[in-house]
């Protein structure tokens, strides 16, 4: 049986002049050791999605069910109790900010009625596990972003949590913060067999370390299954627009402007097409290309056409130009 | 007047205008928390919305606020003749002080602890914390400084209205600067009481900033 199941799950939120219908009709079932993704665009509902997990928000219809008990039929004592086994972290890490590094992870126990004793030994352990023991009597203010969010995954921890929910845990953070945060996930997820449900509108946050997907778009659940499954072949179009977003395959005109790269053994081998399209964000064609390699060394020569956009044309070159590439314009007609 | 018998007569006033200023003010916060607890708790969108409790509240604490002080006292006569047995003189002054301070301080608290950030008390809900844990490990420590600033500026209110109270038989300094510097024209007495409440007010303001600031876990040291 899944760990959490939503079913025909639906939020209307009332307002005095209008009605926003923010979830419909939402069916899910993750199950015990997944790392859950759900994606979408900004305002589709994720947020409102995973507010209902744990009943922060109390859904208009349909039912959630967490670990075989479905949490509109708790009272409010059984369900601040459930609470306490679906931990969540959140975007602006929402630390106490008069307490230090300790103070803030006891405050979850402190809730769950563990003795004092026991609270001070379990602190020490996370600790250990986000690796923030020297800034265990610091204040949220004297700490960077990322060590916010280990004390907040401390906090959720302290519990022994079954679940954690993220609420776009990672959209405040720099690249590689982001990584260590996620690599932090990843353990906890393997070491301790904790469910993960991460809710992010970051493709690149899925792709990293999630198991399982499902796209929430306008309110309603347009895809889900295995992260391969989805990203391999998405159904629909707004699973589409999400994976290739940006890229615009297909979508960009080319133009007549091309120009020859000619290598004579002074690059090495790398994969500088690939790290063009990824930096630049244009797409090239490659038009020719010869190329051998040669003790690690590259000769000949490669033609690529470049969009139509000028602005586009011009990144390509700048970038071209500072890997030190010779360069020269190609006349498309003289082929 | 004489140095001898000017010193005693306003080292009396000090100490009934403290006593009525920290006494109504212990008083005022006894009332005004809890029904700033209240307030926060009833309004729409707080953790226990119940709108006519919360209009109702609302509606009593703009009313006193409205009312003068000096008014305010002698519309509530007849309450302070009950409580405190006579009408004049410091301890019966401490009632209207209360009645006028305690939805003043309501306010103030009020705005203290809506000022807690949003994301900070559903962390706290999401851990499964009941009202009560709410209210006394989120709400009012996150708020504290702030709490602290608005006990000073409320004290130096409660101390502004103890020395008003003296034109109509409230005791202390007011009373002092009354009976002898408006009455029997004793301008050197006039001014010495201004002059000690001005340093009254300064040493409640520079001591209640001063904890404040030492409080502040969110100023990076």
């Amino acid at each position: 049986m899944a760990l959490i199941e939503l079913k025909h799950l639906t939020k209307t939120f009332r307002g005095k002049t209008q009605t926003v219908e923010a979830l419909r009709d939402i069916n899910l079932a993750i199950n015990q050791g997944e790392i859950y993704g759900i994606i979408g665009m900004s305002g589709a509902g994720k947020s409102t999605l995973v507010r209902c997990i744990n009943f922060l928000e109390r859904p208009t219809e349909g039912h959630v069910v967490i670990d075989g008990k479905d949490l509109s039929a708790l009272s409010p004592k059984e369900l601040r109790q459930l609470r306490q086994q679906v931990s969540m972290i959140f975007q602006h890490f929402n630390l106490l900010a008069q307490r230090d590094v300790r103070g803030n992870i006891a405050f979850a126990m402190e809730i769950a009625g563990m003795k004092r004793a026991q609270i001070d030994r379990r602190i020490d352990e996370l600790l250990d596990i986000v690796g923030l023991k020297e800034r265990q009597h610091n204040y949220p203010s004297q700490l960077s972003g990322g060590q916010k969010q280990r004390v907040a995954i401390a906090r959720a921890l302290a519990t022994n949590p079954k679940i954690i929910l993220c609420d776009e845990a990672t959209s405040a953070l720099d690249p590689q913060t982001t990584a260590s945060i996620l690599n932090l996930l990843r353990e906890i997820n393997r070491k301790m067999g904790i469910t993960i449900v991460i809710i992010t509108h970051e493709m690149s946050v899925v792709e990293s370390i999630c198991t399982h997907v499902a796209i929430i778009d306008e309110g309603t659940l347009a895809e889900c299954g295995t992260v391969e499954a989805v990203f391999s072949q998405p159904r629909t179009e707004a699973a589409k627009k999400l994976i290739f977003r940006g890229a615009g395959a297909g979508s960009v005109l080319m133009g007549r402007r091309m120009v020859r790269i000619v290598f004579d053994g002074e690059t090495f081998n790398e994969p500088i097409i690939a790290e063009l399209v990824m930096q630049c964000h244009v797409p090239v064609n490659i038009f020719y290309a010869d190329t051998r390699d040669v003790g690690g060394k590259v000769f000949g020569q490669m033609i690529l056409q470049l969009p139509e956009d000028r602005l586009q044309q011009e990144k390509v070159l700048y970038y071209l130009q500072n890997r030190n590439l010779h360069l020269e314009e190609v006349d498309a007609n003289a082929h | 007047m004489p140095i001898e018998k000017l010193i005693p007569l306003l080292a009396e006033g000090v100490r009934d205008t403290l006593y009525m200023t920290t006494v109504s003010t212990l008083f005022a916060y006894l009332l005004g928390l809890p029904l700033a607890i209240v307030l926060v708790l009833t309004a729409p969108g707080g953790l226990r919305p119940m709108v006519m409790l919360y209009r109702a509240l609302d509606a009593v604490v703009n009313v006193l606020r409205s009312i003068p002080f000096l008014i305010l006292m002698i519309l509530v006569i007849p309450l302070t003749r009950l409580i405190a047995g006579r009408a004049y003189g410091s301890t019966a002054t401490i009632v209207p002080l209360v009645i006028a301070a305690a939805p003043y301080v309501a306010r103030m608290i009020e705005s203290s602890l809506l000022e807690v950030d949003p994301g900070v008390i559903e962390a706290a809900q999401s851990m499964g914390a009941s009202i009560p844990t709410l209210i006394f490990k989120v709400l009012i420590p996150e708020a504290k400084t702030s709490l602290i600033v608005g006990a000073t500026i409320s004290t130096g209110t409660i101390l502004g209205y103890s020395a008003m109270s003296g034109a109509i038989g409230g005791g202390g300094l007011g009373q002092i600067a009354i009976s002898y510097g408006y009455n029997r024209y004793q301008t050197d007495v006039l001014l010495v009481t201004v002059v000690l409440l001005i340093i009254l007010m300064q040493v409640i303001q520079v001591l209640g900033m001063y904890i404040s600031r030492k409080t502040d876990k969110r100023i990076r040291e």
